[in-house]
């Protein structure tokens, strides 16, 4: 998302499902969305089956997706940006390229195509393993097919170089011109019906909710919201740095307990609060239970002891049981950026509470509970008024409880097509206010950065978010804004803009509470946060424009040499991160398959809850690694038996093999959803009684390698290496 | 009167199982029996193909045929049921049956096995509609409700469709119809 948000403003999906409806060619790339977004796939199929789309997927593994595609492209793990870069050079070397969309709505173009001028068919072809025909193949398809939309998911950004792989899409879709338009887009597929929604409120350690980061203005600015004290706020800090600096991460957290590298953190870690998180899903797992069973106190809260819960083999474990989402209420926001609320179903069963009331108690608890309460009376409805107040970066401001309930409750007077309301209550809105939702008039923002709209009915430029002018490595100079004639409908301005600001002296759009800077806005026809150039280049990242770099732990040595990683990162969330030091060319001789992990439609997430259905369960009772038939021959093994994978870091599992073509000759795939066994040791017994899952297995992530971004410092877990060997 | 039919969309059908899973929890379906299944074809190969499959409510079904305590019966609308008051529990309807349909509980001494349970389209059974009884043997009656079978309306690709067989057939029709033609079209690359 990081790659995104700086490519063009916001780090959000820019359509919706729905939209694709209206695509003429569909690329997907490290998304397995016939397992992971069944539903999606009623809107890929009608664009399959009606406007003749091509489907084209690019995978490693030959998923349930590309069964559906009408184009497979089988990758070698971690080279996505060689091969996009690859499509884009051959679309401008063609010509192809939408040269009147860049000329007026993007920066930074000549620079990148001097960078992807080296990504011929030839170099791709050594790199990811795609002959050269089908590169050039794939680009005239996505040149002739326009608009078409690009989706992706944790395939793409699970790599030590995934903001690069983030932006490189972008880019593509940039030089295609299929932005701002219906039936394009880039459209991020979430993993659940609400990480749009906690990505928004930044359960995150670097920023305070939505994207506000977390410098002094940002504290002040929600501190302010929330009605308490900024000095009150900074007192309950070790000191001012700790109150500004990057926390830790979820993938790396646990170096701060048991710090094989180096911590810039005065204390280590004591404590740790799991609330819905499954441990299993980080990599290096067997690395995260030593801190498990170092911490002082481990609180886990989830309707289902979590695969966390049987890792503790310390006493300091409590587990809270919470409730399912049916047994609780408030808003959510899906991955099209559309607001829903969820009504209740039942009354928590058995001993579990809601969210809320643990969250009350806690509070209580501390001795805070009079500042957190300042505005919410009414649980939840004012929790979601107040972060609607506050959210003014992403124009949560518009969509009050009331506006999301009367849409969920009308959502049959919404058309499938356009998500817009014909008639009724919510006559002309777009469903679920699609974020911006900038006033409590404003239908919602159904396609990110369209100027065709009025701001006012929806459309947008993009966002003016990198200053006014940029000089880049060569001399020469851009001028960031739009290109004079790009403006929305109704536009004062025809043409650039910066964003608005001392409208209310000393604030601007994201900072005036009063919201009056944001309503001036719009009422000028134009959008708060300015009217400006999607950049290419993105100067504050050390990959200026996206090159392939060859993931920390590589089956290539020449490779290697050839495109090796970035230098180690010291202070990189509070940890020393490892880049180069860790690409070691040797490591293939002793590993040498490529380990890839994925979802399984029956499992979701960490497995806690699916694993405790007995239907889901009865359906994949198995945890298991998929192993092609001529590998599994070599090594003498047989469908359906036992064998070990072992990581570098000296994490290993004892897995059923599946034998299948799925998976190529070099590649081993595993679901990550298994907990509940340990390095062939089986930890039944330390769920409470009668709360042992249906179905346990290994973690697939005990062998996940070591491996992060450079950016967001997410996890490699789609290019570790492997040794197998039968059990 | 409306003759009630199954008919799954291969082209649709991506294998998420979601129609097992609704007609199991929603009818109370014990682990191990299976009313409905997903088979797949060429799995991980091009040419991977799914498809959902339960009862086919036979328009001639050979389970009625070689019943012989006449358990198995048609209604009007063409739902084949099973009245398991009746039933014995012989098993030549699962030897009679193309689709491998009739599934028997496992576990009693002896390898006796219980009364046959298989889909029910959602129709419940012999016993009077929404009683007690009807819930604990058959399950759900949806079409006594109004409404259409639940593993059709869980589908997410709508590839499962369920209802008059005129109506479906008429949809599916109509998504052929649009299927292959434009560049897809064969002899369309070579053509122009």
């Amino acid at each position: 998302m990081a790659g995104v948000a700086n490519t063009w403003g916001y780090g959000a999906m820019t359509n919706s499902m729905n939209d694709i409806r209206h695509s003429k060619l569909v690329f997907m790339l490290g998304s397995n969305a016939a397992e992971a977004h069944p539903v999606a796939l009623q809107h890929i199929l009608y664009a399959k089956e009606v406007n003749n789309a091509p489907i084209i997927v690019v995978d490693p593994r030959f998923t349930k997706l590309a069964a559906k595609a009408t184009d497979y492209v089988r990758i070698r793990p971690g080279t996505d940006t060689a091969f996009v870069m690859g499509l884009v050079n051959e679309i401008v070397s063609n010509g192809w390229h939408d040269k009147d969309f860049i000329q007026k709505r993007v920066a930074g173009f000549p620079e990148m195509v001097e960078v992807a001028k080296h990504y011929t068919p030839e170099v791709v072809e050594d790199i990811t393993g795609i002959p050269a025909s089908e590169v050039k193949r794939i680009a005239r398809l996505l040149a002739i097919h326009r608009p078409g939309t690009v989706v992706w998911c944790m395939g793409a950004t699970q790599h030590s170089i995934g903001s690069s792989n983030t932006r490189a899409l972008c880019i593509l879709q940039l030089v295609l011109g299929n932005m701002g338009v219906s039936g394009g887009g880039t459209n991020i597929f979430r993993g659940h019906d609400n990480v749009q929604g906690a990505t928004d409120m930044c359960v995150l350690s670097h920023s305070l909710p939505a994207y506000y980061g977390i410098k002094d203005g940002s504290w002040k600015h929600w501190c302010r919201v929330w009605d308490v004290d900024y000095e009150w706020m900074k007192s309950r800090f070790h000191s001012k740095e700790y109150m500004n600096k990057k926390g830790f991460t979820l993938a790396r957290w646990y170096q701060g307990v048991i710090q094989e590298d180096k911590i810039s953190q005065y204390t280590p870690i004591k404590a740790v609060v799991f609330w819905g998180c499954a441990s299993n899903s980080q990599s290096q797992y067997h690395k995260l239970k030593k801190a498990l069973d170092k911490l002082d106190l481990v609180v886990i809260i989830d309707p289902f002891p979590t695969m966390t819960a049987a890792a503790c083999e310390k006493d300091n474990v409590y587990l809270l049981p919470s409730s399912s989402q049916y047994e609780s209420e408030g808003s959510v926001t899906s991955s099209s950026r559309q607001f829903q609320w969820r009504f209740k179903v039942v009354d928590p069963v058995h001993d579990s509470k809601e969210d809320y009331w643990i969250m009350d108690q806690m509070v209580k608890r501390f001795g805070f509970h009079d500042k957190f309460y300042k505005n919410i009376k009414k649980i939840p409805d004012d929790i979601t008024r107040e972060l609607c107040k506050g959210s003014l970066t992403i124009g949560y401001n518009g969509a009050l409880p009331e506006r999301i309930k009367k849409h969920t409750l009308h959502w049959e007077t919404f058309d499938v097509d356009t998500l817009q309301a014909k008639g009724g209550p919510c006559d002309g809105e777009y469903y679920g206010l699609p974020w911006p939702c900038w006033t409590e008039t404003h239908p919602g923002t159904p396609i990110l950065y369209d100027i065709s709209k009025p701001v006012a009915k929806g459309g947008l430029p993009f966002r003016a978010r990198f200053g006014t002018e940029h000089t880049y490595w060569n001399g020469r100079k851009e001028n960031l804004l739009a290109a004079p004639g790009v403006y929305n409908p109704g536009s004062e301005v025809k043409g650039g803009y910066p964003e608005f600001k001392d409208i209310v002296p000393g604030t601007n759009w994201k900072t005036d509470l009063s919201q009056k800077t944001i309503k001036v806005a719009i009422s000028k026809g134009m959008a708060p946060f300015g009217n400006a150039r999607a950049r290419c280049v993105c100067w504050n990242f050390p990959d200026q424009v996206p090159v392939h770099r060859e993931p920390i732990h590589s089956p290539r040595p020449d490779l290697i040499a050839k495109y090796p990683t970035y230098p180690d990162k010291k202070d990189h969330y509070r940890v020393y991160t490892k880049f180069k030091s860790e690409q070691k060319p040797e490591l293939v001789k002793k590993f040498p398959y490529v380990l890839i992990t994925g979802r399984m439609v029956e499992h979701m997430g960490g497995g806690a809850e699916t694993r405790s259905n007995k239907y889901l369960a009865e359906l994949a009772p198995h945890m298991y690694a998929e192993i092609s038939t001529r590998l599994a021959n070599n090594l003498g093994i047989r469908d359906g038996e036992m064998m070990w994978i072992e990581s570098p870091e000296q994490g290993k599992v004892k897995v059923m093999a599946k034998v299948t073509d799925r998976v190529d000759d070099k590649t081993i795939f595993m679901p990550y959803h298994f907990g509940g066994m340990f390095m062939g040791q089986d930890l039944s017994g330390n769920y409470p009684d009668g709360c042992r899952p249906y179905a346990i297995g290994e973690p697939a992530n005990i062998v996940t390698n070591y491996g992060y971004d450079i950016i967001t410092q997410i996890q490699g877990t789609k290019e570790g290496l492997c040794k197998v060997e039968k059990a | 009167m409306a003759r009630m039919k199954f008919l799954c969309d291969i082209e649709r059908c991506i294998d998420c199982k979601g129609c097992v899973v609704a007609c199991k929890e929603g009818n109370g379906v014990p682990v191990g029996i299976n009313r409905r299944r997903v088979i797949t074809i060429n799995q991980g190969k091009p040419g991977e193909k799914s498809v959902s499959i339960a009862c086919m409510h036979c328009s001639d079904a050979p389970c009625i045929a070689v019943c012989p305590v006449n358990a198995i019966y048609q209604r009007d609308d063409g739902i084949v049921l099973v009245n398991k008051d009746v039933c014995i529990g012989c098993g030549y309807c699962f030897i009679a049956c193309p689709f491998g349909v009739p599934q028997f509980p496992k576990g009693d001494t002896f390898g006796k096995r219980g009364v046959m349970d298989k889909c029910t389209f959602c129709a419940g059974g012999p016993a009077p509609n929404f009683s007690e009884k009807e819930r604990r043997l058959y399950g759900q009656n949806r079409i006594a409700e109004g409404k259409v079978p639940l593993c059709a309306a869980m589908c997410s690709t709508k590839a499962l469709l369920a209802g008059d067989g005129d109506v479906i057939s008429r949809i599916f029709q109509e998504r052929v119809a649009r299927r292959g033609s434009g560049t897809k079209a064969p002899g369309w690359s070579t053509a122009y």
